[in-house]
């Protein structure tokens, strides 16, 4: 009778993936606990990633966020992951998929649920995979490929070993996702963090979590004056996907342009710059709506009463330049679109005593590999956790938040092979041979 | 002073070119006042110098929203008489607006000089459209209250219409309007309450409304899915209840007391003590009429905060330049709605509200 009850009042979801169906929740728990772990970097899984990725670029076209994450899993480089995947075995470990992982990617970023998955199916895993309500025409499009790539019957396995699906305002839901899972990834912000790890899972299990980060640009101002024209434009257009392609709101994209150098050379290469970048901003067609300029509008105005910021250069509804008095942390919500603190350093060393747990990735124009490893080792972990030239903010990899999402979603699996008594009977062959 | 002036002549009867040319000397005096009496505010225009100002769209503006992060103040602390909260569902930061004695009595005045215009110096027999709850707690100042309370005193012998389930007093309004059938009657409410309320519940009935004035304030938010604009408004009330003297009214609380109202043209018009200016969405330059822009407003009256001049998050246009002679000078404004909602991407604002 009991249970009778409860079950009535589990909710439906509406999966999206492998088709398209409203399925009651616990007839999706029960495809998960018995859906099939996949061999790590099988041909199979391989097969169908490449298929994905290859139909995935013909057909978003005009979408430059989908044709990077279909490069980014192109046959080519999944075969290169396979590798680099290989390598991190031995004779003593094997690498093996954790079990069922639950992937709870952010509302707003489009792209990410597939990299969170795609890495995990190629370790073979099991996976879940809650959607946004958002409905953008990116992720349809990702989802419509997805769907029919999985309908080809030689990738069968593929469409049961993974679910995608929507669901609302329901903690049901995700409690018993949450409790199947070895391995739960939230994505998303402090606050979807503590949301969910309200959620208890089992004890062996763990929480790979993407709380909300912040991203800054270093620049080399004396270097950057000598660029000529033709360098300056390519910066401007490569820091313009940085900060623009997810309204500035992505954890990687710079909110703070760090000029280092004497006052008057930042000055110069700060006036260029954002110039430059407010033409890149338009012939790109890039536009806030209303809402979002005023929003900007009243954060820039916050900013002056709140924060060291004694100015607002309002250069178009696009940019707008926040400087900064002195270096400070720059805290609390951010309106992104196109909004930029800026401060100035004397030298890059400095950097390392403003930089904080929460900032992510340094993006850098004009330093050298030893600069940067310096910079790194002076940090000594406080933050920062990916340090990549201007244009690759956004360019995801398998190191993210300081975690390695290849091996993250394995075991190892330690063997000696050799026992005791082997051990001992060699030596005994070994004395019986000294004997003769 | 200027202010005392543009209060004290008859509303709506300057001619444009001297009513800007009182409004721009006034609101420089105040933006000198703010600047040497809220730090804040000195900031923010060392921030965004606004430069020289000789006309009326040269004075600095502040955001509306910084009303609702910060509490902005240009008197002393012991100076403070009241402070008044907008409205705002749970979670959502309100405005907090600083008032002292004599800002709280520039108000009052100002809404007389407004509602004497549109209702004639005596006070009428008046219908609330709302129930007397609303006004219960008067240490709540929810936005509701405070509007119903405000204009309370422009009325007498008053009438709630509605109960709590927002039913309609049927028989206590038949009453009421048999006890005054000789009187001009006033009836004041909320946009949507009105009419998703009030109106549905008389429409059949042949009540007879043509002796009554409506004010009615607060918006066509609420009523997207009654397919309701002004114009329809207005047409309907006419056709089923007689009743043709509407007057609708735009205001906020960052700036009580300096309302826009609805003239016999249709349009809202700004008192003496107060305009609009619409400015365009990407050049932030004053639009040229007729078309559609985000609303500045800009009065006399906020001595104890710095909220002279205030851009709002409304879009609206000025239609022309209303005829002082017939009534109704200045500006014609025509609001159009609240700005959409932004649409933006992010890795944060996620599943936390739905989770």
């Amino acid at each position: 009778m009991d249970t009778g009850i409860a079950l009535a009042e589990l909710p439906a979801v509406d999966v999206r993936f492998p088709r398209r169906r409203t399925a009651s929740l616990i007839s999706v728990v029960d495809a998960i606990a018995e859906a099939p772990r996949l061999q790590p970097y099988s041909d199979e899984v391989i097969a169908f990633c490449a298929s994905f990725a290859h139909e995935l670029a013909r057909r978003a076209r005009g979408m430059p966020e989908l044709q990077a994450l279909a490069f980014w899993m192109r046959k080519a480089e999944l075969l290169r992951m396979r590798d680099e995947f290989c390598a991190l075995g031995t004779a003593n470990v094997v690498l093996v998929p954790r079990g069922v992982v639950f992937h709870l990617p952010p509302a707003n970023v489009d792209t990410i649920f597939v990299y969170s998955w795609l890495l995990s199916v190629l370790a073979g895993n099991i996976n879940v995979v809650r959607l946004s309500s958002r409905e953008t025409e990116q992720t349809e499009l990702i989802l419509d490929v997805l769907t029919e790539v999985a309908a080809r019957t030689e990738h069968a396995g593929l469409a049961s070993n993974t679910v995608m699906l929507r669901y609302r305002h329901d903690g049901q839901a995700t409690a018993a996702l949450s409790e199947m899972a070895d391995v739960r990834v939230i994505w998303g912000g402090d606050e979807t963090v503590a949301e969910i790890r309200r959620f208890s899972i089992p004890p062996h299990a763990f929480d790979l979590s993407f709380p909300d980060r912040s991203s800054l640009t270093v620049i080399n101002a004396q270097h950057y004056n000598c660029l000529d024209d033709d360098a300056r434009e390519f910066l401007a257009e490569r820091f313009f996907n940085d900060a623009y392609w997810f309204d500035q709101l992505g954890c990687s994209s710079p909110r703070l342009v760090c000029w280092v150098g004497s006052e008057e050379c930042a000055q110069r290469a700060a006036r260029v710059f954002f110039e430059l970048l407010s033409s890149v901003v338009s012939r790109k067609s890039y536009k806030v709506d209303t809402a979002t300029a005023i929003n900007k509008l009243t954060y820039a105005y916050r900013a002056v009463l709140d924060q060291q910021v004694a100015e607002v250069r309002w250069l178009d509804n696009e940019v707008v330049v926040l400087p900064l008095e002195r270096f400070e942390a720059v805290s609390g919500e951010f309106c992104g679109a196109g909004t930029f603190y800026q401060v100035r350093c004397e030298r890059l060393a400095e950097l390392a005593s403003h930089v904080g747990r929460r900032d992510q990735t340094l993006c850098h124009e004009g330093y050298s590999a030893d600069e940067l490893h310096e910079l790194t080792i002076a940090l000594n972990g406080r933050g920062i956790d990916r340090i990549v030239p201007v244009g690759d903010a956004l360019t995801f990899n398998r190191f993210w938040d300081g975690n390695d999402l290849l091996q993250a979603f394995t075991r190892r699996v330690f063997i000696a092979a050799r026992s005791d008594l082997g051990r001992y009977r060699e030596k005994a062959s070994d004395r019986g041979g000294e004997g003769r | 002073m200027i202010t005392d002036d543009l209060l004290r002549r008859p509303q709506y009867s300057l001619e444009q070119p001297e009513k800007e040319a009182l409004l721009v000397a006034e609101l420089m005096r105040l933006t000198e006042h703010h600047r040497r009496n809220s730090t804040q505010y000195d900031r923010l225009l060392r921030a965004v110098p606004p430069g020289e100002i000789t006309r009326l769209n040269q004075v600095p503006f502040l955001p509306v929203g910084l009303f609702k992060s910060h509490r902005l103040i240009s008197i002393p602390e012991r100076d403070v008489f009241k402070t008044l909260t907008s409205s705002g569902t749970t979670g959502q930061q309100v405005s907090r607006i600083v008032l002292d004695r004599d800002t709280a009595a520039r108000q009052t005045q100002a809404l007389a000089a407004i509602m004497t215009h549109v209702l004639g110096p005596t006070r009428l027999p008046m219908i609330i459209v709302d129930t007397p709850s609303v006004v219960k707690d008067r240490k709540t100042f929810s936005a509701r209250g405070a509007g119903v309370l405000g204009m309370l005193t422009y009325g007498r012998n008053h009438f709630y219409a509605l109960d709590e389930e927002m039913q309609l007093d049927r028989v206590g309004l038949q009453a009421f309007l048999k006890k005054y059938c000789d009187d001009t009657i006033l009836l004041f409410g909320f946009t949507f309450m009105v009419w998703k309320y009030f109106f549905q519940q008389i429409r059949e009935s042949g009540l007879d409304l043509s002796r009554g004035v409506l004010v009615h304030s607060g918006g066509w938010k609420g009523l997207a899915d009654e397919a309701v604009d002004n114009r329809e408004f207005r047409r309907a009330f006419a056709a089923a209840t007689g009743l043709t003297r509407v007057h609708n009214f735009y205001g906020m609380v960052e700036q009580v007391g300096s309302v826009s109202i609805e003239g016999d043209d249709g349009y809202l018009h700004t008192p003496n003590f107060a305009e609009v200016i619409i400015r365009d969405p990407v050049t932030w330059q004053e639009a040229p009429t007729g078309s559609v822009g985000v609303i500045q407003v800009v009065s006399v009256l906020p001595t104890s905060y710095p909220g002279h001049s205030i851009l709002t998050e409304d879009l609206g246009a000025v239609r022309g330049i209303g005829t002082p002679s017939g009534g109704w000078g200045g500006k014609q404004l025509e609001v159009v709605g609240r700005i959409p909602k932004a649409e933006l991407r992010g890795c944060s604002d996620t599943h936390a509200a739905e989770a």
